[in-house]
C-alpha cells in the first residue's frame, strides 16, 4: 500500500506528548527511504517504457502515463512525510536549546533520543543563538516568564557545594536546603533542574 | 512622581496618562503586545530598542549606587523590580522575533518585505539558521532521495513554486485596540472607493473601541499605528 509506512511516521509523532521527543525511529524512517527509491525506479522504468513505444511522455493519456504518476505523487508524498518528521523534531530540538542548550550539555536521556544528525543541530542552533546574544549583548533566554517579585523561594534539588557565587552573596547550596535568592541568578539553576521554585 | 496626598483631579488624570502613554516603557509594552499577537514578523524597532537599552544600563548603575550608599533597601528593591521588568519586556520582545524567525526562517529569507524587517543581528542569525536547518534535512532526507527531489524548498522539480516552505497564518484573527480615529474600513479589507455610499458593512474605529478582526485587512492599519494589538 502507497505511502502507508510514511502515514505511520507522522502518526508516531503526532501521537506523542507535545513538546516530548521520542526515539528517533530510525528503522521506519530508512523503510520509507528505500520506498522512495522503489517508487523512483518504477517511475524511471515507467517512462522508459513509454519512451521506447515512442509515446510522448507528458501528453500520451494512457495507463503508463497514469502509473508514473501515481509513483511521482507517492513519492513526493513520502517526501513531504519525512521532511515533516524530521522538521516537526527540530523545533522540539530548537526549543531545547532555548532551554537548556546554552548552558550546558544535554542530559544523556534526551541524547539517546537524537537521530544522526539531530545532536549536531542542536549543537548548531544552540551555537546561532549564543552567537545572537553575543552581538547584542545581551542574554535573552533568562526571564522567560514575566518577574512577580525580585526574590523567590528555591530548594535545591542537587547538591551544589558552596563553590557558586550568586551575585550578591554566596551560600552552600547542600542538596535539599531551601534559599531565598534573586529570581535572575536562581533561573539558570532551576532550567537546568538543578533547583526548584517553591510556589505558595 | 506622585502628588502629595489628595484626590487626583480627572484632568491630572488625563494628563499623567498622556504623558506615561509616550514614555520609552510604555511604546516598548505597545512594541512587545504587537509582536506578540500578530502572526508575522513587524518591522524591527531599532531606536526603542536602543534607548531602552541605554536606560536599562542607567538603571543598573542606578541600583548599583543605591546599594553601595546604603539606601533603604525597600526603595532599592522597587528599583530592581522596575528594572526587571523593564529588561523582561526588551527580552521578551527580542526573543518572541527569534522565534518567528525559527518558524518562518525560508519564508522571512526569500520574501524582501520581511527580510528587510530585521535587525542586523536577526538577519545573520536567520542566516544560520537556515544553514544549520538545511544541512540537517539534507543529511536526514533530501541527499538519499531521488536526484530530482533534492530540493529544500520543492516537492520535486516540476513544482513550479516553493510548495514547501512554512508561511505564517495571516487570516488568523487578533485582537485590536484603536489608537487613533481610523478612516472607514471594510471587514475584507477594500478600500474606500466611489461606491463607498452603496454598501453599507463599513465601519469606524474610535479610540479606545476594541475589536476582533482578521488580521490580514489591517495589516496597513497596525504599520500605521491606527491600531495596536493586545
Amino acid at each position: 500500500m502507497h505511502g502507508r509506512k510514511a502515514y505511520e511516521l507522522v502518526k508516531e509523532f503526532a501521537s506523542g506528548e507535545k513538546g516530548h521527543l521520542k526515539i528517533f525511529n530510525n528503522e521506519l524512517f530508512e523503510r520509507v527511504i528505500e520506498e522512495c527509491n522503489e517508487h523512483h525506479n518504477a517511475l524511471q522504468s515507467l517512462i522508459r517504457k513509454m519512451q521506447e513505444e515512442g509515446l510522448e511522455v507528458q501528453t500520451a493519456k494512457n495507463a503508463d502515463h497514469y502509473g508514473a504518476l501515481v509513483h511521482h505523487l507517492s513519492l513526493t508524498r513520502n517526501k513531504r512525510c519525512l521532511m515533516a518528521y524530521v522538521y516537526n523534531r527540530a523545533e522540539i530540538i530548537r526549543d531545547l536549546a532555548w532551554k537548556v542548550g546554552l548552558l550546558h550539555e544535554l542530559p544523556s536521556e534526551i541524547q539517546e533520543k537524537f537521530g544522526d544528525s539531530e545532536e549536531q543541530y542542536f549543537k548548531d542552533h544552540s551555537k546561532s543563538l549564543k552567537l545572537y546574544m553575543s552581538q547584542l549583548s545581551l542574554d535573552v533566554n533568562v526571564d522567560m516568564v514575566p518577574p512577580k517579585d525580585p526574590y523567590i523561594k528555591v530548594r535545591v534539588l542537587e547538591d551544589l557545594g558552596s563553590g557558586i557565587i550568586l551575585s550578591d552573596k554566596s551560600a552552600n547550596f547542600a542538596r535539599h536546603s531551601m534559599h531565598f535568592l534573586k529570581r535572575t541568578d536562581a533561573e539558570q539553576y532551576i532550567s537546568r533542574g538543578l533547583m526548584e521554585e517553591l510556589t505558595g | 512622581m506622585a502628588s502629595s496626598g489628595g484626590e487626583w483631579s480627572a484632568e491630572q488624570i488625563d494628563d499623567y496618562e498622556a504623558l506615561i502613554s509616550t514614555t520609552d516603557v510604555e511604546l516598548l509594552k505597545k512594541a512587545w503586545r504587537n509582536e506578540k499577537a500578530s502572526p508575522e514578523i513587524l518591522p524591527f524597532e531599532e531606536a526603542l530598542v536602543k534607548r531602552a537599552k541605554e536606560q536599562i544600563q542607567l538603571m543598573e548603575e542606578t541600583v548599583d549606587d543605591f546599594e553601595e550608599s546604603g539606601h533603604d533597601p525597600l526603595i532599592v528593591s522597587l528599583y530592581q523590580m522596575d528594572l526587571d521588568r523593564v529588561q523582561f519586556l526588551l527580552r521578551s520582545y527580542l526573543r518572541v522575533r527569534l522565534q518567528k524567525i525559527e518558524k518562518f526562517m525560508f519564508y522571512i529569507w526569500k520574501t524582501d518585505t520581511y527580510r528587510n524587517r530585521l535587525s542586523i543581528e536577526e538577519e545573520k542569525f536567520t542566516e544560520r539558521c537556515i544553514r544549520d536547518m538545511g544541512k540537517h534535512l539534507e543529511e536526514t532526507v533530501l541527499s538519499k532521495m531521488p536526484d530530482n527531489y533534492q530540493s529544500v524548498l520543492k516537492q520535486s522539480v516540476i513544482s513550479e513554486e516553493d510548495d514547501m516552505v512554512p508561511e505564517p497564518q495571516l487570516d488568523t484573527f487578533v485582537v485590536a485596540k484603536c489608537e487613533r480615529t481610523t478612516r472607514p474600513l471594510y471587514l475584507d479589507g477594500s478600500r474606500q472607493s466611489a461606491g463607498f455610499d452603496s454598501r453599507d458593512d463599513h465601519f469606524q474605529m474610535v479610540p479606545g473601541d476594541l475589536c476582533i478582526l482578521r488580521y490580514r485587512p489591517f495589516q496597513e492599519e497596525l504599520t500605521s499605528g491606527n491600531i495596536s494589538l493586545v
